[in-house]
């Protein structure tokens, strides 16, 4: 066999997958930051350096607010007037069509819980239990015909993440912090803010990074205390030896990567150490409301309830896209918007706490001048039936709904102002512009200048894509 | 127009269709010579009677002939004819003759159709997929003429082809075993009926025949299929069923109608049937051609040599003996050598102390836990079923990973090990046997590896026929990546896009497991048990267990009871004015599941949370009283139970002796059945000629289908050429960093061809007449001066080898997550060498941070005992690599991020570990005399060897600097040092 030829880039191609030490990246930098070659190699680097798009993009950085459970699109975006005319009749379709548990639970046809006014210049439907996300209605696209593949939590959260019913596969986030990198290298590409509550329903499996390598996972700013796992000290050390121990492993670490020149691995590994320090001193930072105006804590609902928890995550969400972080994903807990009992209470509760928090971010954005390069996606996994429940004895909530939900989009190269998509007179299913979960990943990817078909990642022979086998729609008509 | 055959998964699929695809339509399109033209739309296109043709189109747009001379028969020969030919069936697509066209391809997609966009011929060449890149495109002209054709019809002048479709029995037969089958099958033959055979349709059940071969309006499945009263309502989620779709149930009544035929052709049999989809040329590629041995050299140091000259280099000098004692230690067992081990092979005097070294370690029982744990990689495990978010347990998988340990340590022969694991039911006719010995015991605990994969079919949702078939998909995939280097489950829906593996071969792999795994015979999760013991397991069992039962049960109670007072506590603390029948409504609302709360129960609820999440200088001496009980009570169960005499149970796969027929599914999708396939291994793997020969191995005995024995055999036979390349490359890939063939996973042609195919051979052929076996292979690799050379980076191997593939230096290497933490438990004198049981328990907090718990002495056992739930895998795992199983691992990524810097330098238990560490240090000597020698003792422990001159200077001047630090406290002096060596390059990666 003829000796590979020598160039930079084979040179550094068995680094260790992620970060270049300064010296490295110094020599390579030119590498880095040029075109990204799409023919990858069996082993190359991983890191979160910015990587060019494959076109321009409308949007360099997505606030995903996430509603877990399954809001009801006839209770709160989506009106039927036929539905209500149904109210406590029997569905005049087949049940077995409804029922995901079999079609003996399957109650009578409820009508919208609340009720519904037309917003803005735009004129687009709300129902009055979200006053402050309707005040901003015509930024928001609204997009009435989502439907995915799954009535189940677990399989639809895997679906409206990675694209799969199955666990195991890289969530979007993921996957644009491995197309995109991140603006700021002080910080990950993708974080995610859960809800001091709890956990979401499926957990740390909503952001994993699957196969990809796990330097694109999703990292958790915790709610309360360090915001990241190990971020301090957990022991006592006086400050006097902390420097000292520090210096002690600058010098070691010099001393050991000097005696063994071009191992690409250590200098890889300095670098992490340096980007941890950085980390200890900005995250905190970033994490510190005190610096906002009080009319901003006022405008989000910090400090007030029932809105402050959600308040402070859309908050830190914006500052977080403010510093250049490429992909932040707000979570609640576990799965409030799951009214299978009392949704009308239920649903309340939850707007209570969410509405104005997402309307504040949506102005806050706009004020900063970063609507327009941030997409805020607003949205669950499935929606609901349009026939209540019977839980008990009672029918008082929706059972989960795989055939139409809706979700909307704001800012970040979406028509404001426009609603998309058309369900059937009891909002049970889509009958006009069906949007799938890969065709709104697709259109989420071609926003940020990503084109899915260019987006993967050899495996096994394989070039694995976040939307799959067959050719997925960009949704061209939201697009501004 | 003619419609060939359904093209409704091109029309909008609407949603309701989707979910709904588990009723989908089923239809075959496999047919050879059936082909019939003019037949109403819908999936039973080929079915039905004969329409005339359309008005002739002009000789010019006939298939055969064109006015230009070149007719489309003769551009499809040439531009796809290398693939898609009468003898090349590349995708069982045959192009060179009409009914090849007619038929089509595996895919079942339409070749041509009503409208261009409809024809699947069409949407392949417009958007540029065939001819594929490296084969010369089509002319503008030549695409042009294709495009005519298929707008008129795609007509041909030879008509007389066209056959009359009759159905017969493999028509029907997937959609009863979809529909029926679990009722009226092998499980259950509820009213008296079986719908398996013709013959027991006819014999009917209870209520009589279930048809009237001629009558389907009289035949009584019918009716009772076309009222819904079956499947019955309320069975469909119990017994995981979906009704018929309408067009299955017109395949039903037209195959009663037309006489419920039985099929007439040759069943599908390896060997047997003509094999025109693969040819010799396939077979060619280097993987799949037999091991050939070099016969100019005989030893690996010889064969590196040559390419190193090749390229003007040589090998580097050997590694000095301190880096070597480090290497194989980490290496054999992931452990550094204690201070006597260290001493006695840094000063041992014989010439050949490495082969002693090595021969010392592989008898060392931590060997196997180290090698082991490629294997559970390998094979997926984890203690978990994973898929649903609760995320069940297996409590039984540790079986499997102990025999995995013990199976490396005894050195069992690999071949034997294979076998054990896919077939070790079927080796001993357990249930013939007048005594159970711990040999049937072993086999059938070794079956647990076909029952690693991620399954959710244990949920009240989630156990259909697609869910089960992703199981199959998931075990498949671990065989043929893990053990043949084949990414066969890329066949699952076509043929596959590289290698020379058409989708038949994949679903002959599935038949060969269908008798064990059989998505239309499922074995529920409660099923897939055996209680198998020897006698004084059982006499044990007796004896030990009932007195701690006893115990365990009023611990687990008074655990519970200690729980509702902590929740009672804690809600009368913080909440005075809530009053005492909320707080027992807050313990109700515990009862229910989230989703199902009112309002209210959510509101208490909530406030219980807030309540739990206050810090602890924040709750009351009460709360931290139950609290501490409640630990204690959890130590004493977990103590307890690891005290009692194991179950008897054992989690395994067996052959059920019965294995429902197997089908192809076109495009994957398990309602779409194809043509019926027979077990069989790759076709490439053999000659086209040798049937797959299995035999029911107990012929007097149980029944059992014999499928897996004789693929296990098969793969293991000497002249196989993956199964040994495939191990020796893993194993060479563990010592070195990366394989001889650096795609692990893959040997196909999408592999990265090997750096040294010869050295490759020779390993391949030395590890089979070696007797299979795994540790000879290990000495034979590490005793050669290629393994034991420097991983120093020259100007020159930097240069000329940049990417080490010619092995001119040993790669320098991070340690992963099982050797970094065992070799901080060790250091800290706090590893506990306890072997096997039960995994050990995990405790996550509410940040998720999952950490191992010590057991009563404080002490920890290795890494590879710890509990695997796929949902709390231990961060300190998981930040190091430890992968996610999906559905297993072959080569971990090895990432150099920063959490882990941040986990080194500021995690508690991490510290605690290199506290006691120090502790160690300075309990070994005169704390008070000079420094020297304790650093020189830190680094024999840390990093087997002695610091060099910087080192040591560096050594004294920290601590003294920490001395003064800390106002001469020496022990936070020493601790503060032996902190930062662990977090040092030179600790966690290995020369």
């Amino acid at each position: 066999m003829p000796a590979p030829t020598p160039n930079r880039r084979d040179f550094f191609s068995n680094t260790r997958d992620g970060v270049f030490g300064v010296a490295l990246a110094s020599l390579l930098s030119q590498d880095l930051l040029g075109e990204e070659p799409r023919q990858q190699q069996a082993r190359r680097t991983y890191d979160n350096r910015p990587k060019k798009p494959h076109h321009a993009p409308a949007a360099t950085s997505i606030i995903h607010l996430f509603m877990n459970g399954g809001p009801s699109q006839m209770d709160l975006f989506d009106p039927k007037p036929q539905l209500d005319r149904f109210n406590g009749k029997p569905f005049p379709g087949s049940p077995e069509e409804i029922g995901n548990f079999g079609s003996a639970g399957v109650g009578v046809v409820m009508g919208s819980q609340y009720k519904f006014q037309q917003h803005g210049q735009s004129g687009m439907w709300m129902a009055d239990v979200l006053p402050e996300t309707a005040s901003m209605a015509d930024e928001l696209c609204m997009i009435r015909s989502m439907w995915t593949d799954h009535p189940n939590h677990d399989n639809a959260l895997y679906k409206i993440h990675s694209g799969r019913l199955f666990m195991g596969y890289p969530t979007l986030g993921s996957w644009v912090a491995y197309g995109l990198g991140s603006e700021n290298l002080d910080m990950p590409a993708y974080v995610v803010l859960t809800d001091p509550l709890g956990w979401p329903k499926n957990g740390a499996r909503n952001w994993t990074a699957g196969f990809l390598p796990p330097v694109y996972q999703g990292t958790v700013f915790r709610p309360t205390g360090a915001p990241v796992l190990n971020l301090k000290p957990q022991y006592q050390q006086s400050d006097a030896i902390n420097q000292s121990a520090r210096e002690l492993l600058r010098q070691l670490d010099q001393h050991h990567v000097s005696s063994r020149p071009h191992q690409a691995e250590l200098g890889a590994r300095i670098e992490s150490y340096e980007l941890a320090a950085r980390m200890q001193l900005t995250a905190s930072d970033t994490l510190d409301l005190n610096n906002e105006s009080q009319a901003t804590l006022d405008l989000y609902g910090v400090g007030k309830n029932p809105t402050d928890s959600f308040a402070r995550r859309c908050l830190l969400a914006r500052r977080l896209v403010e510093r250049g972080v490429r992909y932040v994903q707000v979570f609640l807990e576990e799965q409030p918007w799951d009214s299978h009992v009392d949704l009308k209470d239920n649903h309340r509760s939850v707007c209570q706490r969410t509405d104005r928090p997402v309307a504040a971010l949506l102005k806050d954005l706009k004020r900063m001048g970063l609507l327009d390069n941030t997409l805020v996606i607003w949205g669950g996994e499935f929606g609901r039936t349009p026939t209540a429940q019977k839980t008990g004895t009672r029918f008082t909530g929706r059972d989960h709904n795989m055939q139409a939900f809706t979700s909307w989009m704001a800012g970040g190269g979406t028509k404001g102002g426009l609603t998309y998509g058309e369900t059937d007179p009891f909002g049970h299913k889509v009958v006009e512009k069906p949007v799938s979960v890969h065709d709104f990943h697709a259109t989420i990817l071609h926003l940020l200048g990503l084109h899915h078909h260019n987006l993967f990642f050899p495996r096994s022979g394989l070039n694995e894509r976040l939307t799959g086998v067959n050719e997925p729609h960009v949704v061209q008509e939201i697009i501004a | 127009m003619h419609r060939y055959s359904h093209s409704a998964a091109r029309l909008f699929f609407p949603p309701t269709l989707m979910f709904r695809s588990h009723f989908g339509a089923g239809c075959r399109l496999w047919h050879t010579a059936i082909i019939a033209l003019g037949v109403a739309a819908g999936c039973l296109g080929r079915t039905g009677a004969d329409e005339p043709s359309a008005a002739e189109p002009p000789n010019a747009l006939l298939f055969e002939s064109s006015a230009s001379g070149t007719s489309v028969q003769s551009i499809l020969a040439n531009r796809c004819g290398k693939c898609h030919s009468e003898t090349v069936r590349k995708g069982a697509l045959n192009l060179a003759k009409m009914e090849g066209i007619r038929t089509g391809g595996e895919t079942g997609e339409d070749l041509i159709a009503d409208t261009l966009d409809d024809s699947y011929l069409w949407t392949v060449i417009d958007n540029g997929e065939m001819p594929p890149d490296d084969q010369p495109p089509l002319t503008d002209p030549e695409i042009e003429q294709i495009k005519n054709w298929i707008q008129v019809g795609g007509q041909s002048s030879n008509q007389n082809q066209t056959t009359k479709v009759t159905l017969d029995h493999h028509d029907v037969t997937p959609i009863l075993l979809l529909r029926c089958n679990t009722c009226h099958g092998p499980q259950r033959t509820d009213g008296g009926l079986d719908l398996r055979s013709r013959e027991s349709m006819l014999t009917g059940g209870d209520s009589g025949p279930a048809m009237v071969v001629g009558q389907a309006d009289s035949s009584l499945m019918i009716k009772r299929i076309e009222s819904q009263q079956c499947p019955p309502s309320e069975s469909l989620l119990k017994f995981f069923v979906r009704r018929p779709s309408e067009t299955e149930i017109k395949t039903l009544r037209q195959w009663i109608d037309s006489g419920a035929k039985l099929s007439t052709q040759e069943t599908d049999r390896q060997g047997i049937t003509p094999d025109l989809l693969v040819t010799d040329q396939d077979r060619q590629h280097w993987a799949f051609q037999p091991i050939q041995p070099p016969t100019h050299a005989t030893s690996i140091d010889s064969l590196i040599a040559d390419k190193l000259i090749d390229a003007g280099l040589k090998r580097s000098p050997a590694a000095g003996r301190d880096t070597l004692i480090r290497r194989a230690y980490l290496d054999l067992t992931g452990l550094p050598p204690s201070w006597q081990e260290y001493q006695r092979w840094h000063h041992h005097q014989a010439d050949d102390w490495d082969a002693q070294m090595i021969d010392h370690l592989l008898d060392s029982p931590r060997y196997g836990e180290r090698w082991g744990r490629y294997w559970l990689d390998l094979a997926g495990y984890a203690d978990s079923e994973g898929g649903i978010s609760a995320d069940p347990l297996r409590p039984l998988a540790w079986k499997y990973r102990d025999y995995v340990i013990d199976a490396f340590n005894r050195d069992l022969p690999y071949d034997r090990f294979l076998i054990e694991q896919l077939a070790g039911d079927e080796l001993i006719d357990v249930d013939q046997a007048d005594k159970v010995t711990a040999e049937m015991v072993n086999n059938l605990v070794a079956t647990g590896f076909l029952r690693m994969s991620i399954d959710e079919t244990g949920s009240r949702t989630m156990n259909f026929v697609p869910e089960r078939l992703k199981v199959i998909d998931d075990a498949l995939a671990i065989v043929s990546k893990g053990l043949m280097g084949l990414t066969m489950e890329c066949a699952r829906c076509h043929t596959h896009k590289y290698d020379p593996l058409p989708q038949r071969d994949y679903y002959r792999l599935k038949a060969v497991f269908q008798g064990a795994l059989d998505e239309h015979d499922w074995r529920t999760f409660k099923n897939r048990k055996l209680s198998l013991a020897t006698k004084s397991q059982r006499e044990r069992i007796k004896q030990i267990n009932p007195p701690l039962e006893k115990q365990l049960r009023s611990l687990r109670n008074k655990d519970k009871q200690l729980n509702q007072q902590l929740t009672l506590q804690l809600l009368r603390d913080h909440y005075p004015e809530q009053s005492e029948r909320d707080h027992q409504e807050t313990l109700a609302a515990l009862r229910v599941a989230d989703n199902n709360r009112s309002l209210k129960q959510k509101r208490l609820f909530e406030r219980l949370v807030t309540a739990q999440l206050m810090p602890p200088d924040k709750q009351s001496a009460a709360i931290t009283a139950i609290e501490t009980q409640i630990e204690e009570t959890i130590t004493a169960i977990e103590t307890l139970e690891r005290q009692l005499v194991p179950s008897t149970q054992i989690r395994a796969l067996w052959d059920q002796g019965r294995p429902s027929p197997t089908y192809m599914l076109l495009r994957g999708e398990h309602d779409k059945p194809g043509a019926p396939v027979s077990p069989g291994v790759p076709a490439v793997l053999t000659d086209g000629e040798t049937p797959f020969d299995a035999r029911a191995p107990f012929p007097e005995g149980t029944p059992k289908s014999g499928r897996r024995l004789a693929f296990a055999k098969w793969l293991v036979t000497p002249q196989h050429p993956l199964t040994a390349r495939v191990m020796v490359n893993r194993i060479w890939s563990h010592h070195f960093g990366t394989g001889l063939v650096p795609t692990i996973d893959n040997f196909g042609v999408q592999g990265s061809p090997p750096t040294h195919p010869e050295l490759l051979d020779f390993l391949a052929d030395s590890f089979v007449k070696s007797g299979w076996s795994v540790k000879a292979m290990h000495r034979l690799i590490m005793t050669s001066k290629t393994y034991q050379q420097s991983s120093a980076i020259s100007k020159q191997t930097a240069e000329r080898d940049p990417q080490n593939l010619l092995y001119s230096r040993m790669n320098l290497r991070r340690m992963d997550a099982e050797a970094l933490r065992d070799s901080l438990l060790q250091l800290a004198n706090r590893l506990d060498v306890t072997t096997g049981g039960l995994p050990d328990p995990v405790s996550i907090d509410r940040d998720g941070q999952v950490t191992a718990k010590p057991n009563a002495a404080g002490r920890w056992r290795r890494s590879i005992y710890l509990q695997y739930r796929r949902t709390e895998i231990p961060s300190m795992m998981d930040t190091f690599d430890y992968p996610a199983m999906g559905p297993n691992c072959l080569t971990r990524n090895v990432s150099t991020v920063s959490p882990q810097a941040l986990l080194l330098m500021n995690n508690a238990r991490v510290r605690e570990l290199t506290d006691h560490f120090a502790q160690r240090i300075l309990e070994s000597n005169n704390v008070h005399g000079p420094i020297e020698p304790l650093i020189r003792r830190t680094y024999a422990l840390a990093l087997s060897r002695q610091p060099d001159q910087t080192e040591l200077q560096l050594g004294k001047q920290a601590i003294e600097a920490f001395i003064a630090d800390s106002d001469g406290d020496l022990p936070k002096a020493w601790q503060a040092y032996c902190h930062t060596l662990i977090n040092s390059a030179a600790f966690l990666f290995v020369d």
